[in-house]
């Protein structure tokens, strides 16, 4: 599959009377949006904010991130099988609006959800506050089911990203991206001499707020399953989750799997990237027993030399992790993971909740335990009622001036596991 | 034969009474819960499904639910759920002495029971009906 | 300005009080240096003053760990310190253990900075690693010109307030502690140059060493009760009255295989315990509670199990390495093996 990026530079983001994109500004049309939003009678209140790099604003409790992307040519369609209709996705020219994103933000579930600082010293922890944010603030009506509630709200996220990527398809790209990974076979013939790596992308499956979607199947229904790099990037997988805003996988990030970009970096190069392997994260045990043994299986037998393992999550998922590490490595496949860390506050006890010996080559995304301030903002777009109750923060941590102390698991994607931010954890 | 549910959470227990086995009480924590668990796996029971489910840490959510197996998997290792076992309530301990559990008001602990029913849900769906025989 | 007071913390032998013989010595402290604490006071420079010097016998503090901590406590408290340093102890583990306990109560009781120092060997590193700043020092009082400058300059930083930089720059042994920071490219791109390393088996360094669990899989279940053979080994520091072969209480280096044959049950004229980690006062009055020889030999006559073997191997598990320890089920394993044992009951403690 051949995917051609055509990236629309976004450079700043503006109320408009209609939504379009001009000179590298995003205008956006509230009304529109609210229209689109409030279509589903689930949700009864909508109100749209724009928060831009450097100002003194906070966000929460936030949901998803997304980047608004729409399929120009090569068949099928933004989000398959999650919005749009169900389609082979990953061929053709794909455009973006790069730098902008769309900020879903909205109670769920009192403790979920997330903080984005637009400056300040949170702002160093977290990449979406160094983007243009179309934020969405939604209200469900009274008493709505949980479950209802978080289709709903993952729906809004997916319908604006969807509306907004509409208005990219007929500009002029400032940069044109090319991606190929060529049939298995010819893949390994390009590089005969180079090492054949692959990427394991095991994706959060536990539950309500802990689901992923590969092409609208929720993931703990399948069974590990081979992928075209190519195919993330048009949104073929959707997150579902929100718990943990740390380690959140964002719709944002599997659009810019960062190990993904980076392989295609070295590919040709140093290393043949020739494919992607998906598995899930299951609660049930023999599960895991089952998709660990198919994981080292695949690997074996699409001839990898090496291969990447990232995760979502903490404590259950690492039972998977280890698992594929330890039946990868002893199939004869070289294994690296990449995960983030939660050694407790003193920093001083076990990172992950499980270890293996075949271990032995770990990439860290940081200690997510780690307590910083975060001073208080001139500008609040949502509601920090629940800092106290969402993850990272505690009983007594905020102050009257709406300043707070809280562990930068708060913060949306701070430490998340696949190697996107440069945080890192080091023995002291 | 069947399978046991360990639960601190009403919501779970009543999903399930009649169909399996419940060994329920509102006052146990979530590391009495694990305590609970491990006494049974001690005994010979199979871990069914993963003592930490959810990325709620233990000192996020009171709920906690636990499946077990009242049969014996010839095929697999008890040592392994035994470390499991161990390796949670580790972990466990870890987060409660760097943090106490909130008193968090009623409507999240509903919400916390919601979703803790979830995973335990998403895993028994998958589960034979009858353990040991294949569907 | 005043000067910021220092209490130092060293042992018999360096405080010139004599070897192993005088391992035995009670707590003291003594005003101004006293040995090491000379070229302690250099390095620390004119901004700070040892003030006293506590001393105490590695012997001594072992077998009266609480009330010695407490005793010296008291001591080092009446001179007012800001900074404590203890040590180094090198490889000796009694004294590494001391060095160690003294500093984590100092800094706990007295909310005052401390730093000790210790060969990566000495039983002391992994026991105190986490909690404290050990300063990496060579395995013998030959490296204390080294170690000494190295403790100081940590120490002053402590005492001022600096920020402690990592491990190897200021050569302490690694405490564990996961620390943030960010890293020049991000992790995925450092996931890569790591796979193409580890692929082309070129020398890699992973972020986060695992934990190393020295795991042994059970024994299969002893199918045949009746005819087995059954022995006793126990960390419990249960040894015949006089402790003949000097097992320590505490980082024992040493077991001992002793008898019990035509014995019903752990006489306390014949037994004591010389284990520093719990209250001996039960198991003084009846070792049964350690090695329940007792019920083993009713078992015995019941026909539960075939036979009781004639002696039990016992050591002291509190504190000891795990490196030891290993040592340990290695040389008497053969000896239980040549016995035809069919199963071993482990006690502890």
């Amino acid at each position: 599959m051949r995917l051609e990026l055509g990236k629309i530079h976004i450079k700043d983001v503006q109320f408009g009377a209609e939504t379009k994109v001009e000179a590298g500004v995003l205008y956006v049309n509230e009304e529109a949006i609210r229209k689109l939003v409030l279509e589903d009678e689930r949700i009864i209140g909508c109100r749209v904010e724009l928060a831009h790099p450097g100002e003194s604003c906070r966000i929460t409790p936030v949901k998803d991130v997304l980047e608004p992307r729409v399929k120009v040519s090569g068949g099928g369609e933004i989000f398959p099988g999650a919005l749009n209709k169900v389609g082979q996705v990953g061929s053709g020219r794909t455009h973006c609006l790069d730098g902008a994103c769309v900020v879903t933000v909205g109670k769920i579930v009192g403790f979920q959800e997330g903080v984005i600082d637009m400056s300040g010293p949170a702002a160093d922890y977290c990449p979406f506050s160094k983007t243009q944010n179309v934020c969405v603030v939604i209200e469900p009506k009274d008493g709505l089911e949980t479950h209802d509630y978080e289709q709903a709200g993952r729906m809004v996220g997916l319908k604006v990203a969807n509306y907004l990527g509409e208005f990219a398809r007929d500009l002029e790209p400032d940069e044109v991206v090319v991606y190929e990974t060529k049939p298995l076979l010819e893949q390994i013939a390009e590089y005969p001499d180079l090492p054949k790596v692959g990427y394991l992308h095991m994706l959060q499956s536990q539950g309500l707020l802990h689901d992923t979607f590969y092409y609208g199947v929720d993931a703990k229904t399948f069974i590990p399953t081979l992928m075209y790099p190519t195919e993330i990037m048009d949104g073929a997988i959707v997150s579902g989750n929100c718990v943990a805003p740390c380690d959140k996988v964002t719709t944002y990030h599997h659009f810019h799997n960062p190990v993904i970009e980076d392989l295609y970096k070295h590919h040709g190069k140093d290393l043949n990237f020739v494919g992607v392997i998906l598995t899930n994260e299951n609660v049930f045990l023999a599960d895991k027993e089952r998709c660990s043994d198919m994981v080292a299986k695949l690997a074996k037998y699409i001839g990898l030399d090496g291969i990447l393992i990232t995760e979502e999550g903490y404590g259950n998922p690492d039972t998977d992790l280890m698992m594929n590490c330890r039946k990868v490595q002893q199939a004869g496949v070289d294994v690296v993971l990449i995960t983030d860390e939660f050694p407790g506050r003193d920093g001083k006890s076990l990172s992950l909740a499980d270890a293996c010996n075949e271990a032995d080559a770990l990439a860290s995304c940081g200690n997510g335990n780690v307590v910083i301030h975060f001073p208080p903002m001139d500008r609040l777009i949502g509601m920090t009622d629940y800092i106290e109750m969402q993850i990272g923060g505690w009983a007594g941590c905020k102050n009257d001036d709406g300043s707070f102390d809280a562990e930068i698991q708060i913060i949306i994607a701070s430490t998340i596991a696949n190697g996107f931010n440069k945080l890192a954890a080091r023995g002291y | 034969m069947g399978y046991t549910v360990v639960t601190n959470n009403v919501r779970c227990r009543d999903r399930y009474e009649g169909e399996y086995d419940v060994v329920y009480n509102e006052d146990w924590t979530y590391l009495e819960v694990l305590l609970q668990v491990r006494n049974l796996v001690q005994d010979g029971a199979k871990l069914i499904t993963h003592p930490m489910a959810g990325s709620l840490k233990p000192n996020q959510t009171p709920f906690r639910s636990v499946v077990v197996g009242t049969y014996s998997m010839e095929d697999k290792e008890p040592w392994e759920d035994v470390m499991l076992i161990e390796n949670s309530i580790d972990s466990c301990q870890k987060f409660l002495r760097g943090r106490p559990l909130p008193n968090w008001p009623e409507d999240i602990k509903k919400d916390c029971r919601t979703l803790d029913l979830s995973f335990i849900e998403g895993a028994m769906a998958r589960a034979p009906r009858c353990p040991g025989t294949t569907e | 300005m005043d000067k910021i007071r220092v209490v130092h913390y060293i042992n018999n032998f360096f405080a010139g009080i004599g070897g192993e013989e005088k391992a035995d010595i009670p707590p003291e402290i003594r005003p101004g240096t006293v040995g090491p604490g000379l070229a302690l006071q250099q390095g620390l420079g004119d901004e700070f003053e040892v003030v006293a010097t506590a001393i105490c016998g590695d012997s001594h503090f072992g077998a009266n760990l609480e009330e010695d901590t407490a005793k010296l406590l008291d001591m080092i408290a009446e001179y007012k310190p800001q900074l404590f340093v203890a040590g180094p102890a090198f490889n000796a583990g009694r004294y590494g253990v001391a060095c160690g306990t003294m500093a984590k109560a100092v800094e706990e009781k007295l909310g005052i900075p401390v730093v000790t120092g210790m060969y990566v060997e000495n039983p002391g590193v992994d026991m105190f690693r986490k909690d404290l700043f050990i300063i990496a020092t060579g395995d013998s009082a030959a490296d204390m010109r080294k170690s000494m400058p190295k403790m100081a300059a940590l120490a002053k930083k402590l005492a001022k307030g600096e920020e402690v930089l990592g491990p190897s720059v200021e050569g302490y042994h690694e405490r564990g502690i996961r620390v943030n920071y960010f890293a020049d490219v991000r992790g995925s791109e450092r996931g890569i140059q790591m796979l193409l390393k580890k692929m082309a088996k070129q020398p890699f360094e992973t972020e986060y060493p695992m934990p190393v669990f020295d795991r042994v899989p059970p024994a299969p279940p002893v199918t045949d009760m009746k005819h087995a053979k059954i022995a006793v080994v126990t960390s419990g520091g249960i040894v015949p009255q006089g402790n003949p072969d000097h097992i320590e209480s505490s980082s024992a280096t040493k077991w001992g295989l002793y008898s019990i044959e035509g014995m019903d049950h752990m006489d306390k004229k014949d037994f004591m315990t010389i284990h520093g980690g719990y209250d001996r006062a039960f198991v003084t009055e009846d070792p049964d509670l350690v090695v329940p020889l007792d019920v083993l030999r009713e078992l015995e006559k019941e026909g539960e199990f075939g036979e009781l073997a004639n002696y039990f191997i016992t050591t002291t598990g509190t504190g000891t390495s795990t490196g030891n320890a290993k040592r340990f089920g290695e040389e008497f394993v053969p000896k239980l093996l040549e016995d035809n044992i069919t199963a071993v009951i482990l006690t502890s403690t």
